[in-house]
């Protein structure tokens, strides 16, 4: 029974982690300024409140990204990749949670410090 | 390696197999890379119980392997390694501490080790510490699947008995 116990306990307490992370990082702020990261490397640093819409294309290893820009939000409009996560994500919100497309290694994400411009 | 063993761990390859090819049809419910039922786990949490770990071993890579070529998506062999070698090094451990009775809290941790060494793995091959903030999401995600596939799992362990 106490084993049990212990079981369920444990249960929920990753449980109760994770919601709790889940809410802190989709409510945190974030700045204007936007990083398009590939392999570990700035490809462009774009100011969202700045930036009229467009589109921008990133290629790796052959493979395409459609990264567009629409009424000052940013999000991945194409993508020939298998699993598509990087345009089902939709338009980048909150400050911590980037867009990722892991197969070709891209990254979007608001930088940490708003003040570079 | 006898007969009887290597027809054994080629039967549940395959049955895991058929699972995760199925699996593939099933589109994702959120949009967080990583997130995925892993129903194709059964099996492993399943031979983890029934067999020794090598087997266990063999029956996991080679699923993966064949998985990957079916799928077609090649970069995620690397994910998908790099998970699975830090979930069953965890349930490794856990199976000593812990009978079939409390299989499913064992495949909850499970899972939560497979989603800590995706991001492991995602953390060096994108050379960013970004992608960590999907840890909390692949918790959440990974207590739900588990414990799906350790109940699975468990019914499994009760009633077959190869």
């Amino acid at each position: 029974m106490k084993k049990k116990n212990i079981c369920i306990f444990v249960f929920i307490l990753i449980f109760a982690l994770g919601i709790i992370c889940s809410l802190y990082l989709l409510n945190s702020e974030h700045g204007d300024t936007v990083n398009i990261i590939q392999n570990g490397e700035i490809i462009y640093t774009i100011d969202l409140s700045a930036s009229e819409d467009r589109k921008i294309e990133v290629e790796y290893q052959g493979r395409k990204n459609i990264i567009q820009i629409y009424n000052h939000q940013i999000c991945v409009s194409d993508a020939d990749c298998p699993d598509q996560t990087c345009m089902k994500t939709g338009y980048l919100k909150s400050g911590t949670i980037p867009i990722v497309c892991l197969p070709n290694k891209l990254i979007i994400s608001y930088t940490d410090d708003s003040e570079v411009k | 390696m006898d007969t009887k063993r290597m027809t054994r761990l080629a039967l549940l390859t395959s049955v895991a197999l058929i699972i995760f090819i199925i699996e593939l049809h099933i589109p994702n419910l959120a949009p967080v890379p990583g997130i995925k039922l892993g129903l194709a786990n059964i099996i492993t949490v399943y031979a983890m119980y029934k067999y020794s770990f090598g087997d266990t071993a063999l029956v996991v890579f080679t699923r993966i392997l064949l998985g990957t070529i079916f799928s077609g998506n090649i970069s995620a062999i690397f994910y998908s390694i790099g998970g699975s070698v830090l979930c069953m090094c965890g349930m490794f451990l856990l199976r000593r501490v812990t009978d079939e009775k409390y299989l499913w809290i064992s495949s909850v941790i499970g899972a939560v080790l497979h989603n800590t060494g995706q991001i492991m793995v995602a953390v060096v091959m994108l050379k960013t510490t970004a992608v960590f903030s999907f840890f909390p999401f692949l918790l959440i995600s990974g207590c739900i699947a588990g414990a799906f596939t350790g109940i699975c799992a468990q019914i499994l362990c009760s009633r077959i008995n190869l």
